[in-house]
């Protein structure tokens, strides 16, 4: 900015900062800063300024980490279901921007139905696959509280019923294992909880 | 000539300059990044979605904040080699148009980040209404209140900037809207936290500490390039007005250069920590780059 680029030319010894020395606005009429007599080391702002930013953002990353190690009582028992739907995803895609568009993508669907991989899914799709083949598409999410304490291993061979499975409008699809992108952060592939029907037929009303 | 009128010790804090090469190469980097994500997004149908509006209108603010420091550079140069007046009317209004597109990138970012974090808040807390609560029309108005907002403060903050009262809310807005942010992401972190540990005490389960180390990792990375390349220039305004005198804040004002070309390299790192850890938005650039050979 250009008031503050005569103050930075004021202390400058450059000869190429006279040419610019008059460009700015007359009233900053600052008088010459004298460096004598200094208690403390001249850059002590910056070194100071820097340190405490990083003393900052260390501090933020430990108090974050120590939030992944202590717990939050309170918070185990409030949840509503949509939140703990939700939150099968989010805590395998923090660090990503929420996919909730990929509802509206179809061709990933397809993709999508293959891709699963995480062992949360697994034990939820299996109690959603029996409910999908007993017929009622799903108007509430209230069956999803019933978390299946038993796991198999058959849950691949439920993977076709998804397709019948309505769920509620938002999913969250990760087809990073299916387009060949490996780059995230998170090393447990994503888990995906979405249908084509549901996908299709969202679409289809907010278009 | 004007030297010898200054009593500078020997000890002065010199102006720290960057190299032009390295200025110009940087702000190039951050306007090509940015300008190729907007293109992804307008090209791909796919990526109509608010969420991408959102982080559209950061690369559109990191792309004004580049050409800011390019154009400031490019005049520099040109009133070196003589073919600018220097006190002439024409440049003076220059200087303030060029001002106010900085505080416009300022401010543009902050609340573009602001409306990506609340954005993925409303994913998560409301995740069944997001697409009622968040339609395509809602998120362009938003988007263009923010930008009206923004583009009416930073003219009349580049006009009044020589008042004090102006870089006072201007530097209150910075800390505040990240505290707010972080207290946006941190309640989303304990929401997953605590549901992580719900997945954990399932038998089968596998999930263990890393994903939601991960997780803090990613925040921090968020927060912490935005507070490292934007406060040390909020401090060096804040110092310019309060203590220009003062041979510390002097010191810390001759780094000048170096604050600026760090909100330049915001403006590189900015798409690589919200857009291109999108996979459809990478497989855009992908498609879009094999097309181009």
């Amino acid at each position: 900015m250009s008031a503050l680029r005569l103050i930075s030319n004021r202390t400058s010894q450059q000869a190429l900062s006279n040419s610019d020395y008059t460009w700015e606005y007359e009233y900053y009429e600052y008088g010459p800063v004298s460096f004598e007599g200094l208690k403390a080391h001249k850059y002590s702002i910056v070194i100071g300024f820097w340190v405490g930013l990083a003393v900052f953002v260390i501090f933020m990353f430990f108090v974050l980490t120590l939030l992944t190690k202590t717990g939050a009582p309170h918070q185990e028992n409030a949840e509503p279901s949509e939140k703990r739907f939700r939150m099968n995803s989010f805590v395998a895609d923090f660090g990503r921007p929420l996919e909730s568009e990929r509802v509206f993508s179809r061709q990933i669907a397809e993709e999508s139905r293959s891709l699963f991989h995480f062992c949360i899914n697994e034990v939820e799709h299996l109690d959603k696959a029996k409910q999908s083949q007993k017929g009622p598409g799903l108007e509430s999410n209230t069956h999803f509280q019933e978390v299946p304490r038993s796991s198999s291993g058959m849950f691949e061979e439920d993977l076709n019923c998804l397709t019948k499975f309505n769920i509620p409008n938002f999913v969250n699809t990760e087809q990073n294992s299916s387009l060949g992108e490996d780059d995230l952060l998170i090393s447990e592939p994503p888990i995906i909880l979405e249908s084509k029907s549901v996908m299709q037929s969202s679409h289809r009303i907010l278009d | 000539e004007n030297i010898s009128d200054f009593s500078l010790n020997v000890t002065d804090c010199t102006q720290v300059v960057v190299p032009e090469e390295v200025f110009f190469t940087v702000a190039a980097a951050g306007i090509l990044e940015n300008l190729l994500v907007l293109i992804a997004v307008i090209r791909n149908k796919n990526l109509h979605l608010p969420m991408y509006f959102f982080i559209c209108s950061l690369a559109i603010s990191d792309m004004l904040g580049s050409l800011y420091k390019t154009l400031e550079n490019i005049f520099i140069i040109l009133c070196k080699m003589g073919y600018l007046t220097r006190r002439g009317d024409f440049e003076k209004k220059l200087d303030d148009a060029m001002d106010s597109m900085f505080i416009l990138s300022l401010l543009g970012s902050i609340f573009s980040l602001l409306a990506i974090a609340a954005d993925r808040y409303i994913t998560i807390f409301y995740a069944l209404r997001y697409h009622n609560i968040m339609t395509l029309r809602r998120a362009l108005v938003i988007l263009a209140i923010i930008w009206t907002f923004c583009a009416g403060s930073s003219i009349a903050i580049a006009l009044f900037s020589y008042e004090a009262a102006t870089v006072i809310p201007f530097t209150i807005l910075f800390p505040l809207m990240m505290f707010f942010i972080l207290c946006l992401y941190v309640h989303m972190f304990l929401l997953a936290r605590s549901h992580a540990k719900k997945i954990a005490s399932l038998p089968t389960s596998t999930v263990h500490q890393r994903t939601n180390m991960k997780g803090a990792i990613t925040l921090t990375i968020f927060l912490g390039v935005f507070l490292c390349c934007w406060a040390p220039f909020v401090l060096h305004i804040l110092l310019a007005r309060f203590c220009p005198h003062n041979p510390y804040c002097a010191c810390y004002m001759s780094i000048f250069h170096v604050n600026g070309t760090l909100i330049m390299c915001n403006a590189i790192i900015d798409p690589m920590i919200f857009a291109f850890r999108s996979p459809e938005l990478r497989s855009t650039f992908k498609k879009m780059f094999c097309c181009a050979r």
